[in-house]
């Protein structure tokens, strides 16, 4: 056997032990109810922010606190606690990912993501005039 | 019905070029694959025929880049694809960015560039002309069918810009507006993305499409070099190329990095996007591939590897594009494309050029040459672990961001890390060693010779360079303050990197320029390194968390990047004293200046100021556009994170303004953005014993407020409420104005029930300050990385030219 193949061999045997690794620690989509089963394990959920209900961004208080209700693709609802300042056209978003966890009757969450018309996702299709 | 003043000439005739285009790609490669048969007559004939199909083709794709240009300007918003991206207001120097905004621009944009290069190829291939040109015009047939737009069977095939009315598109074809003739006249575009509408994105996409358009000739000459079973001759026309595309596929990305920086509000340059990942990686295998060629150019016996590696990045770019344009990628990333429903379209292009591939390279296999065991101390040796190095760092890369597509294949439900700190865990974790072993690799391995070489003599030649290279790693290390020991290593290789070549520039190539051009682009490679390493990981966020709200108690998460300045109040951030200044409306864009002042002496002196701005865009919604301050050092970045948006009227600071009136209960407090308002007690102030309660009874119910202010002066202030006469109900509110304070608190209603007080505020216009919540992130170094990006590209200009004059 060549010099070559045994390096080879050994880096990419190397190789496949770090990416299972690290593919075994990447965190999983999931639903509300999955988070409040396994309170410990970040989670990301997939849901929609729920307009009629309470959003409670206080700048004074804290910058970088915001709550509010987010439905989940099962239709479960519950109270989320992002600690992240209030992005711009939050409201506006269709759908949104949060990764965090299940804390009592919440859902703490670190990051947050949004599916917005602003995006290059079309959106609400409107046809404007003049 | 009639409808007044559609230019349906512009989209016929564009949809002609786009025919004309696809069709003549058929003509042109089959002609060409004629020209190729061995046993074909004539051959010659057959050749210039696919000439001819690819000049015809050319006309078609250029003529359908310029009608798509001419509809864009002259705002036909009839066209589903104009009104999508454009807009009246849109101004001229963004037509470029609202041209490739969608998909079928940019594959137009794509085409477009592969009939330059394909122009190109045709003069200079020579008697490879017919096989490579035979694999380059298929791509184009690809290509050109993803904007035909034709129903075949009830499948659409591809997505036509010409041919797509707005009032014929599905969505909108039941809007009342299309009843009228002569609905132009009102009809204005949807407009460009406002995170678009930035120069960087005049000149990132292009040059990331011909990025990806340049892996496409050394595919070409690959797939031609396994059909006619001649793996050398292909190397020679194909390394000039290869530095080419090296070179503008690298400046592509970078390019990219440069927008997120200045755009974007995320705060660096890399965030692991899945986007970003997917055009870093066929970038990775290129240069892998490179590196392969000049081992196959001068020993021969690297077939196999160069191959593999040639054909992987193209199929890597297919790939890259299949994952952003089909919507596999769903929500997990900002930068995708949105879904044209032409997932199995694009599917099939990936497919049948990595079948083609695997199956000209298998039909191979046992043909190349046998070849020797490389020498330990042989440059080709080295080149080789590089090169697998390389592919690995890129199969690392290509599986975390294929997480959707595994869940596809095996039903698993791996999520796409949306957190920043997670993906730089996954990514660094495993792409930091990388770096280290392949920037080690590029300070020794030009030493050695190909063949055999004298270890010892190496080891004294590096002395210089890597005692060097210790010394000024010493000083970072010392002045940055790192602990991490990856980060010291990666320090030192890169370091190692830039004094290898230099000592290799001096002493080996005494200072040829014409030689020099691998010397030059390693050190930009490596300051490029260097730069994003001191930048990322030394970066500061000074705008720390002044809440008074307590972090701990929400467990483990814990941000508190973002700082709340108050109108004229100064705060210190890291070094600076930083006031916001105020807000200024420009057209759509508010300002938010903000100065940042240095305290010498006792007074506060301006260093500078920035004005991070908000974009108003009602229709594709706000978008914060940071201010970043550059020094020769570091630089200063500021983002406006939350803002109140309204802009405030003339009103007379001595008035009192609006009302706020809210419930609480005894003990609790709540926030203006100039005070804090405590609920102490309640207490009823009744001289009066039930028994001889009679008409005049009085009661009074005094409400004790502390109001504090945002130094922590206390004021007392008690509003009350005072039941006159219980049986005629008459009561009324005594409110208690604070007058140094400008404030106004009264006592409205008690809810006996909920064991609540109703309250109110009134605040002086005077005392109404305005605010913004904003982040500050300092970033040293940076400039270390884009000087790497110069000398990068210097360097790829160099060998390249170096290579096509061998090549003459």
């Amino acid at each position: 056997m060549k010099k070559t193949h045994v390096i080879a061999i050994v880096i990419i045997a190397v190789a496949i032990g770090l990416i299972t690794v690290s593919l075994g620690n990447a965190s999983t989509y999931g639903n509300f109810a999955e988070a409040f089963d396994n309170p410990d394990s970040k989670i990301q959920v997939v849901g929609y922010f729920n307009k009629e209900k309470e959003l409670v961004y206080e700048p004074e208080v804290d910058p970088n606190l915001m709550s509010f209700y987010m439905t989940d693709k099962e239709g479960k609802e519950c109270k989320v606690v992002l600690n992240q300042s209030k992005p711009q056209d939050f409201e506006r978003s269709e759908e949104i990912v949060l990764k965090g966890k299940a804390v009592g009757e919440e859902f703490h969450a670190t990051d947050m993501l949004m599916k917005c018309p602003s995006k290059y996702n079309d959106g609400n299709q409107k046809v404007y005039t003049d | 019905m009639e409808y007044i003043g559609e230019h349906l000439w512009a989209g016929q005739l564009g949809n002609l070029f786009v025919i004309i285009s696809f069709v003549a790609a058929l003509l042109s490669t089959y002609s060409y694959l004629r020209s190729a048969k061995e046993k074909e007559e004539h051959k010659d004939s057959w050749r210039d025929l696919g000439r001819l199909g690819f000049r015809i083709h050319s006309i078609g794709v250029i003529g359908a880049v310029g009608m798509l240009f001419f509809m864009l300007m002259n705002n036909y918003f009839e066209y589903h694809y104009i009104w999508q991206h454009s807009s009246k207001s849109l101004p001229l120097r963004y037509v470029f960015s609202a041209f490739w905004e969608g998909q079928e621009g940019s594959f137009i944009l794509w085409s477009f560039w592969h009939v330059i290069l394909g122009n190109l190829l045709i003069r200079s291939a020579k008697n490879w002309e017919s096989t490579v040109m035979t694999v380059f015009t298929s791509v184009q047939i690809f290509l050109t069918s993803m904007i035909l737009g034709v129903v075949i069977f009830d499948y659409k095939l591809g997505s036509n810009p010409f041919t797509i009315l707005l009032r014929e598109h599905p969505e909108f074809q039941n809007i009342p507006l299309f009843s009228s003739a002569n609905y132009l006249e009102k009809l204005d575009g949807r407009g460009l993305n406002p995170l678009l509408q930035n120069y960087w994105m005049t000149i990132h996409p292009p040059t990331l499409f011909l990025g990806f358009a340049s892996t496409l000739v050394p595919f070409a000459y690959a797939i031609a070099g396994l059909w006619k079973r001649d793996y050398q001759g292909w190397i020679k026309p194909v390394l000039p190329w290869t530095i080419f595309g090296v070179m503008i596929l690298g400046i592509g990305i970078l390019m990219g990095g440069a927008w997120a920086y200045e755009a974007l509000s995320f705060g660096g340059f890399w965030a692991w996007d899945p986007v970003e990942n997917a055009s870093l990686v066929p970038w990775i295998t290129f240069v892998g591939a490179l590196h392969v060629m000049h081992v196959q150019k001068t020993r021969g016996n690297a077939a196999p590897t160069t191959f593999a590696m040639t054909i992987f990045t193209f199929i890597l770019v297919l790939y890259s594009t299949f994952l952003t344009r089909s919507g596999i990628l769903g929500e997990s990333s900002v930068h995708a494309f949105t879904d044209l429903g032409m997932y199995g379209h694009l599917l099939s292009y990936l497919m049948f050029f990595f079948a083609l591939g695997l199956t000209m390279f298998f039909i191979n296999l046992k043909k190349f040459p046998k070849a020797e065991d490389d020498a330990f101390s042989s440059r080709e040796f080295w080149m080789f672990v590089g090169t697998l190095v390389l592919a690995l760092s890129a199969i690392h890369i290509t599986i975390m961001t294929s997480k959707p597509v595994i869940n596809l294949l095996f039903g698993t439900k791996m999520a796409l890390d949306i957190g920043a700190q997670e993906r730089f865990d996954i990514y660094h974790s495993f792409q930091i060693p990388v770096v280290i072993v392949i920037t080690c690799m590029i300070a020794f391995t030009q030493f050695l010779k190909y063949k055999k070489s004298d270890g010892k003599a190496i080891f004294r030649k590096l002395t210089i360079s890597s005692l060097s290279a210790l010394i000024i790693t010493g000083v970072f290390v010392f002045a940055f303050d790192y602990a991490n020991p990856y980060y010291i290593l990666m320090l030192f290789s890169a370091m190692f990197a830039i004094t290898g070549n230099i000592e290799y520039l001096v002493r080996i190539l005494k200072g040829n320029i014409n030689k020099a051009g691998s010397s030059i682009a390693h050190i930009g490679f490596a300051l490029i390194m260097l730069g994003a390493l001191l930048s990322t990981s030394k970066s500061i966020v000074i705008s720390e968390n002044s809440s008074s709200i307590d972090l701990e108690s929400l467990g483990d998460i814990k941000n508190n990047e973002n700082i709340l300045l108050y109108q004229n109040d100064t705060v210190k951030l890291e070094n600076y004293y930083v006031t916001f200044i105020g807000k200024r409306k420009e057209g759509v864009n508010i300002f938010y200046d903000v100065e940042y002042m240095k305290k010498v002496d006792g007074d506060y002196i301006t260093e500078f100021s920035l004005s991070p701005r908000i974009q108003l865009n009602p229709r594709m919604g706000n978008v914060a556009e940071p201010d970043t301050r550059h020094f020769l050092y570091k630089d200063i970045y500021t983002h406006v994170t939350y803002a109140d948006l309204s802009m405030p009227k003339d009103t007379d600071p001595e008035k009192y303004g609006e009302l706020a009136t809210r419930e609480m209960k005894v003990g609790e407090s709540f926030f203006t953005s100039n005070f804090k308002y405590q609920l102490d007690s309640v207490f009823v102030n009744n001289k009066v014993s039930i028994d001889s309660l009679n008409d005049s009874t009085r009661i009074e119910v005094i409400a004790q407020f502390s109001v504090i202010d945002k130094i922590g002066n206390i004021s007392k202030a008690s509003p009350m409420y005072v039941i006159e006469n219980i049986d005629a109900g008459k009561v009324l509110s005594m409110p208690h104005e604070l007058e140094e304070a400008g404030v106004i608190l009264s006592l409205n209603k008690i809810i006996p029930s909920e064991n609540k007080y109703e309250i109110s505020v009134r605040e002086k216009n005077s005392v109404k300050k305005d605010f913004m919540v904003m982040k500050a992130i300092q970033f040293p170094m940076i400039n270390i990385l884009w000087i790497g990006c110069l000398l990068f590209m210097a360097g790829c200009i160099i060998a390249m030219i170096n290579r096509m004059q061998a090549n003459k």
